[in-house]
Formats: C-alpha cells, structure tokens, sequence
C-alpha cells in the first residue's frame, strides 16, 4: 500500500528520462559505426560550469568574484559537489578568464 | 719573454758577428764587403728598435688588461657585498607567498533564512531568523579547510517544552572538515565531515531547497560525523559523464539517554557521538557512496546514486543501526528539475526490537520562464511541488503534499512560499496543515 502510494509519482520521472535517454544513446550509436565520425567533442569549462552549478543552485556570474577567490571556491566545491579534478580545472580556466578584479 | 728572447739574440749575433771577423779581415775587406756588413748591421738595428716598440706596446697592453682585472675583482666584491647584504635583508622580511598563505585565500560564503510561517492550530508568525556562514580558508591549491556554522534566534521555552520568557541563539556547527585532494581521484576529508547518505545534506541550504521544511524521512539519517572520509570521482570520456564515490569511518550513533546501558528506541542520537569525553561505544560506523552522473548535453543530465551506513550504536553494545539511501536527479533542460530519494533505516532495540523507519520523497520544479513569455515577474518564478511519505516503525505514518513557489528577486535572492497538506497518523502525528513564506540569500 505504501509502494503504491509513491509509485505513480516515480512514473513520470522515468518515462522522462527514458524519453529523453534513447536519442543520446542513437547518437552514440551512430558515432562508434560510422568510420568518418568525428571524435567526441570535449566538453569545455564553460558548459562544465553551467551544468554542474546548475544541479544545485543558479549559476553564479563569474566576475562575482576574483580569480583568487574563485580558486577556493572551486577547491571547496571540488568537494562538495565530487567533482572530477579535470572538469574542475576546465571550469578554473573558464573563471580565470571571466573573473572580476 | 719572446720579445726579449729575441733582443737578446739579436744583440748575440751582433757581437759574434764583431767577434768572428779577425782584423787582418777587416783590415783586407773590400768597400763592397764593408757596405754590405753595414746594411746588416743598420737592419739588426732597425728590427732591434721595432722589437723595442712592440715590446713598449705589449707592456702597455699588459697594464691595460691588468687596470681591468682590477676593476672587475672591485665589481665582483661590490655584487658578493649586495648579494649578502640582500640575504640578510630577507632574513628580516620574507614577502609572503601567495599559495602557501592561509588569510590570503579566505572566503566567507554561506545563506541566511528569514521565515514567516503559520501551522494549524497556532498563530501566524515569524518562525525563523538563520545565518549559516561557512568559511573557506585554502592553503594552497589542494588542500581546504571549510566549517559551516548555524545560528539562529529561538523562543525559550522550559524543560517540558513550554513557553518561557526571553530568547537566546543558537550557535551550532554543522560541519568542520580539513580536505586534501591525494590525486585527481581522491580527496581525504577529515573532521566533522558531512556525510554522502543521499544528497540532500550537501546541498542543504536554504536558497537551495526550492522549499523551506527539509524532508521528513531526513530527520533519521545524521547530516555529518566525526571522522574520515575518501571520496572521488573518476570521468568517463571527454562528455562530463562520471563516477563518484566515496567511503568513510566516523563515530556514529550514540544512546542519547544511557540509562544503566539501556537502549530504548528513544535514546537512538544520530549526530551525539562527538568523540568528546566520555567515549560513548568504541566501535564506529563506516559507510560509502557510489552515484553515476551522465549530462548528454548542457541543462540535460540524470544523477543516480546508493549509499549507506552501518555500525554500532547503543552504549551497551547490543545493538547497531544501518541505512540505506537511493538517490536520484534529474534535469530536462534549464527550467525543470526532479529530484528523489528513498530511505530505509534499521536498529535494534532493548523494548521494541529491530526498528525500521523508511520513507521516500520526489519533487519537481518548473521555472515559468521556459513558457517564453516575455512577462518579467513570470520569468522569475518557478513552480515546485513535493510529495513526503514516512513511515516510523514506531505507529506514526505521514503523507505530505507541499505546493509552492520560488521567486528569483535575484541569482542567489529567493522569495519561497508553500502550503503543506498533511495526512499524518500515530502518537507523533504531524498538525494537518501549513504555510511558510521564507526569504533566502546565498552569498
């Protein structure tokens, strides 16, 4: 009684991700058998950030900050959101280069 | 020496020369014989007098290549005297560095929480006045130390609950860690680390719950511990797609009231055992995490994860409690989010036995501003909507509907509202209904 209480509303949330899975696995599909694909693109810091800060919380504006200030920020959220050491670097470059002073 | 060498030869010859020709020679030498002697003679002369001149301007060469001998010894002295003198100056004022120095690299972030609320029952009025500072002192590029504190303003209220004259604040510490990235896999995280058991203690703060009352089934799991904590995350490919993880040993549980090493399902303290004296249990709890995060483009990702927790909890030794957490998230786009988890915890009990609270909650937001409406005051606003259901194993079940909003008066400034729908049942049965309005700032 109780599953069935909270099942319906997991219904939804699984048929979305199920909608929206298949396409971006056709199209890694169809890159690993066509012999002139292109390599992946390498996801850059600035998508990075606007993905990651966006599970949580709006994107803050990176001239918020100074470069110094945002290296502890990204060292703290390095930990707090368990991010990867390279996608945290990516991100670092997208900040030095946007940061206020 | 040749130049000498060669005067010296030269005036040797002269006189072997005078001396092999006997007089009678000279006496019989021709006019032809005699002229030719002469030229030899003026020759040996003349190379005397330029071997002379070329001896002159080797001396003065000689003098000059000494003068700068000279001056270069008296440079070489003067930079060993400035370079010594520079050394000692260092040794009095050393310019600090800018990696290494702690107060250089401090931030003081957090949110603070203002509530105005009204329960069923009770009057309107403002329930909440929150500061939640969290500084951030980095040593250098890889190690951190963050502490999170938590200070709010309360009513008092006497030893059964009830009302009491005056107020008093709060001041609580929510988390202390030392973190230390080992690699580009591996953090050590030491302290009162916050614990992976789900998601929702990481990301706790007030502007970042979309709603204002945390879920119920959270009220059984610990928010941090006293101990140690390795955790990671490992990339797959180049898409952001990733792995993380951790594992970690703290404290635990304690018996909260241990009474004559009774454990009764009311003395279970899940954030008690603070290692302080005296040592309640000497056993820890360990527990982990592991999630997959896979955005397949920007705005467009799902996050799922396990995790538990397991160890001992009552004084007496007799008892542990355990955890399991499954979480989940979902982003489709920049406007709507869901996210879930479900909980189910076990412990042994001296009067009731093993005891296993569980419960689930989902919610979803939707920013208005995906609608495309070119109206400023619907942009900012996001629509969210939870559903609660928990269950003590101690007779009280709930099923919570919450409806509400967010306005974005800013990027980290939210006006929240919501109303709470409650069917609740059992000895700690929560009141039928209420609204909070909550304003937020995330700095």
């Amino acid at each position: 009684m109780k599953a069935k209480s909270f099942a319906w509303l997991a219904t939804p949330v699984i048929a979305g991700v199920l909608a929206f899975l298949p396409t971006a696995q056709a199209d890694d599909t169809t890159n690993a058998v066509s012999p002139t694909a292109p390599a992946p693109k390498k996801i850059s810091g600035v998508e990075l950030y606007a993905i990651h800060c966006n599970r949580c919380h709006p994107e803050r504006y990176p001239v918020e900050l100074k470069e110094a200030q945002w290296k502890t920020i990204m060292l703290h959220m390095r930990v707090r959101a368990n991010l990867p050491a390279e996608q945290a670097r990516e991100i670092m470059k997208y900040l030095q280069e946007e940061a206020g002073n | 020496m040749k130049i000498r060498s060669l005067i010296l030869g030269a005036a040797a010859g002269g006189c072997a020369v005078g001396l092999t020709l006997p007089t009678t020679v000279a006496a019989a030498v021709s006019e032809e014989a005699f002229n030719a002697l002469s030229d030899l003679v003026n020759k040996q002369g003349q190379a005397l007098e330029d071997l002379k001149k070329t001896h002159q301007q080797d001396q003065q060469q000689i003098q000059q290549l000494q003068q700068q001998l000279g001056e270069t010894s008296v440079l070489a002295t003067n930079a060993e005297q400035k370079a010594e003198a520079a050394s000692q100056a260092q040794t009095v004022y050393q310019a600090p560095n800018p990696a290494t120095s702690a107060t250089h690299n401090f931030i003081v972030t957090g949110d603070a929480e203002v509530q105005f609320g009204k329960t069923s029952g009770q009057n309107a009025t403002f329930a909440l006045a929150d500061f939640a500072p969290i500084f951030l002192f980095r040593a250098n590029d890889d190690t951190l130390f963050e502490a999170g504190f938590d200070i709010t303003l309360n009513n008092n209220v006497d030893a059964t609950g009830a009302r009491a004259p005056g107020s008093s604040t709060t001041v609580s510490l929510s988390f202390a860690q030392m973190d230390y990235n080992l690699n580009d896999y591996l953090t050590l995280a030491a302290g009162d680390v916050i614990l992976p058991l789900g998601t929702y203690s990481q990301r706790a703060a007030g502007w970042l719950n979309k709603i204002p009352d945390d879920p119920l089934i959270r009220d059984w799991l610990p928010g941090s511990g006293i101990g140690a904590m390795l955790q990671g995350a490992a990339p797959i490919g180049q898409s952001g797609q990733m792995v993380t993880y951790a594992v970690y040993g703290v404290n635990g549980p304690s018996s909260g009231n241990a009474t004559n090493g009774v454990a009764n399902a009311s003395d279970l303290d899940l954030g008690g055992n603070v290692g302080d004296s005296p040592n309640w249990h000497p056993n820890p709890s360990g527990g982990g995490r592991v999630a997959w995060f896979y955005p397949w483009k920007v705005h467009y990702d799902v996050e799922l994860g396990v995790s538990g927790q397991t160890g001992e909890w009552s004084d007496n030794r007799q008892h542990r409690w355990s955890a399991c957490v499954l979480d989940a998230a979902l982003h489709l786009g920049p406007y709507f989010e869901a996210k879930g988890e479900y909980v189910n915890t076990w412990f042994g009990t001296d009067d009731l036995g093993n005891v296993d609270p569980h419960g689930v909650w989902v919610q979803a937001a939707y920013k208005l501003a995906g609608l495309k409406q070119n109206l400023p005051l619907l942009n900012n606003l996001e629509l969210v909507a939870r559903y609660d259901n928990s269950d003590d194993a101690q007779g009280t079940r709930t099923d919570r509907y919450t409806v509400g909003y967010v306005y974005y008066l800013s990027n980290t400034l939210l006006f929240e509202g919501d109303y709470e729908f409650i069917k609740s049942h059992g000895p700690t049965a929560l009141p039928p209904s209420l609204f909070v309005f909550q304003l937020s700032y995330g700095f």
